[in-house]
């Protein structure tokens, strides 16, 4: 009862703090990819922050690439109405998000002291919101005796029989980097990827792939529908499906490690406002810990690992862990082949 | 027969440039100023913003174009793209014309009914009618479990995620823009038209042939030339339905434009599908009234 009656007052108080503040524009716009993301960072990030603060967080909804080019758009038409948006940390790390996206490297100082945080969780391309992994997913009612571990064993269709399904959505590294992975090279010489061995792996497993997905809703939906059995999907979908109560395993020794940022646009209409909201998430690990609770992913903190249930910090992709490490891309490297990457993708995916 | 006789005058006002010439020059121009200011403003201006685009960064440089020559990949997406939009444009002629026709001949009620048909089918979202596919051709799909049970397959067809798929989604999309202007360009056929030609010993294919399909030409060039460059922007629908083997221009100019922000190069990959579909609309144009499409009208 108290804690509806504190809850209430703090709505209210927040409430009257957005209607008191609304003239004088005291808000912030986030570009976030919606759905059960944007509603985590909604329930654990946004509404404690406009509750402290009384600035109210307004999300608009993108995809990540449409995003970019917006981002790229509004900044060079001058026309700049929003202040955060989502960013992979590959496509962050590339030579281009620097002249869209404002260098933090000023605002990251203030948090080099904060030994729980990852020390790249705040560099100059923006705030780390989470790291989360694509990994190999299968069904597990689908193998009576040994299930699939390895890239290789998602090759290995004597012992592994049944359909596959790989990721086509514009991105190809990490499908061409399980290949090699496959095929022996070691995790340490993954990168840079040799593209022509890459896709010669690749045609091996062409025959026995029934999906390349293209949304993350199309990868569900094979999995339900007995498209495939083995999958090579987002942690976060491979998760859902589990929840719906579908046999639903993976191995985290075949899984590769990729970051979400958060960066402040170039001449942002809300500017000191939005590097509060980000300092509020690096500072609070409590919330950090929610998101990820809910979406499976591992927070920027230290802090916040520990906060977090045993059984959301199993299924979290794992650093510690040799057996299970998942594989960090070199987001150099891909950015700099990201046009070769795609061209060759394109020309050996449409044979 | 007075009736019969009086309907060729009442023709008259209809004939290309029959209402405009009741204005004069300038109040005509005064008329359309105001679309051609918001065509400049909404329309032509962007188009040669991209260009410009896709020429200059910031001074000539014709890289982008010699890329889309050079690498073997991109004619051939184009002209997959246009495959693709071909065979959508005769799909849509075939199922589309006996459509309009039926329309055209029913009574009020059932032709309000078909009309209804129709426009359901236009207004509902792309994206439905493009899922509606997914669930009918999908593996454990409505049209697999059919044909399983039935027992004329043995094991479950790959019925989406192909070329096939995309074709036949893409004519579901595009139907209407094939029906309406073949059924407006049938409904203003006078009847006396093919009675005249039966009373003249004209059998009811001969009628058709001769009378009813030359003049409903105008209406299938609009229609053939709308779905043919509607379907050649298709975007959503391919993506959806389609597999690897179906990648269109669509996709590669989304590719260099959000993943890559190579903006001259999506601009480039731009300028030659539109020069391409221009071109294509003028050859159209040509073929129709090479078959004398348009004289037989006029």
């Amino acid at each position: 009862m108290p804690w509806t009656f504190q809850k209430l007052i703090a709505t209210t108080a927040a409430c009257l703090a957005v209607l008191g503040h609304s003239a004088a524009a005291e808000q912030i716009v986030v570009a976030t990819t919606g759905g059960a993301y944007e509603k985590a960072l909604r329930e654990a990030w946004f509404d404690p922050f406009t509750a402290q603060t009384g600035i109210e967080v307004v999300t608009v909804a993108a995809t990540n690439a449409e995003m970019r080019a917006k981002a790229a758009a509004m900044v060079k038409t001058g026309n700049v109405s929003w202040d955060l948006y989502l960013q992979g940390e590959i496509q962050a790390a590339s030579e281009q998000h620097l002249l869209y996206a404002e260098n933090l490297s000023e605002f990251c100082k203030g948090f080099s002291t904060h030994t729980d945080l990852d020390p790249d969780a705040c560099n100059a391309t923006g705030v780390r919101l989470l790291s989360n992994s694509t990994l190999l997913a299968f069904r597990s009612d689908a193998f009576a005796g040994a299930t699939p571990r390895t890239w290789a064993d998602m090759w290995d269709v004597q012992k592994f029989p049944g359909g596959r399904s790989f990721p086509d959505f514009n991105d190809p590294w990490r499908v061409m980097a399980a290949a090699l992975l496959a095929d022996g090279v070691s995790p340490e010489e993954l990168f840079p990827l040799d593209i022509d061995r890459a896709l010669a792996k690749l045609e091996q497993i062409r025959p026995a792939v029934a999906l390349w997905w293209k949304t993350g809703d199309q990868s569900m939906q094979g999995f339900r529908n007995g498209e495939y059995v083995i999958g090579q999907i987002w942690m976060t979908r491979a998760k859902a499906l589990k929840s719906e109560g579908l046999p639903i395993a993976w191995s985290h020794a075949a899984s590769f490690l990729v970051g979400d940022r958060i960066a402040l646009i170039k001449n942002a209409p809300h500017r000191v406002n939005a590097l509060k909201l980000a300092e509020y998430w690096l500072n609070t690990p409590a919330a950090q810990a929610k998101v990820c609770e809910a979406l499976s992913c591992k927070p920027p903190s230290g802090a916040a690992i520990k906060l977090m249930s045993p059984q959301a910090r199993a299924d979290m992709p794992s650093t510690t862990d040799p057996q299970n490490t998942p594989v960090t891309p070199d987001a150099k490297w891909i950015n700099a082949n990201a046009a070769v990457l795609l061209e060759r993708w394109n020309a050996w995916i449409q044979q | 027969m007075a009736s019969v006789l009086s309907r060729p005058n009442d023709q008259s006002f209809r004939r290309p440039g029959g209402s405009a010439s009741r204005y004069s020059r300038p109040l005509s121009l005064a008329l359309i100023a105001p679309l051609l200011l918001l065509l400049s403003i909404g329309f032509l201006y962007p188009i040669g913003l991209l260009i410009k685009l896709s020429l200059f960064t910031p001074e000539l440089d014709l890289s982008s174009y010699r890329k889309i020559i050079e690498q073997p990949i991109y004619l051939s997406v184009m002209a997959r793209t246009f495959k693709i939009a071909l065979f959508v444009t005769i799909a849509s002629f075939l199922l589309g014309y006996p459509v309009a026709l039926a329309m055209a001949s029913l009574k009020r009620r059932l032709a309000a009914a078909a009309a209804a048909a129709v426009f359901i089918a236009l207004w509902s979202p792309v994206l439905v009618r493009s899922y509606a596919w997914i669930v009918l051709l999908q593996r454990n799909g409505v049209a697999n479990n059919a044909m399983t049970e039935l027992g004329m397959v043995e094991a479950p067809l790959k019925l989406i995620y192909n070329e096939g798929a995309v074709i036949v989604a893409m004519t579901h999309v595009l139907l209407p823009f094939m029906i309406l202007p073949i059924f407006a360009a049938l409904r203003s056929i006078p009847q006396e038209y093919v009675c005249a030609a039966r009373t003249l010993g004209a059998g009811a294919s001969t009628a058709f042939l001769r009378v009813t399909l030359p003049l409903s030409l105008p209406g299938v060039f609009a229609g053939c030339v709308m779905c043919f460059i509607l379907a050649l922007g298709f975007y959503i629908t391919p993506a959806l339905v389609g597999g690897p083997g179906t990648l269109i221009v669509a996709t590669l100019i989304g590719q260099q434009a959000t993943v890559l922000l190579d903006w001259p190069f999506a601009a480039a990959l731009s300028t030659t599908l539109l020069i391409a579909t221009l071109t294509m609309v003028l050859v159209f144009r040509q073929a129709f009234s090479i078959s004398k499409g348009f004289a037989s009208v006029d």
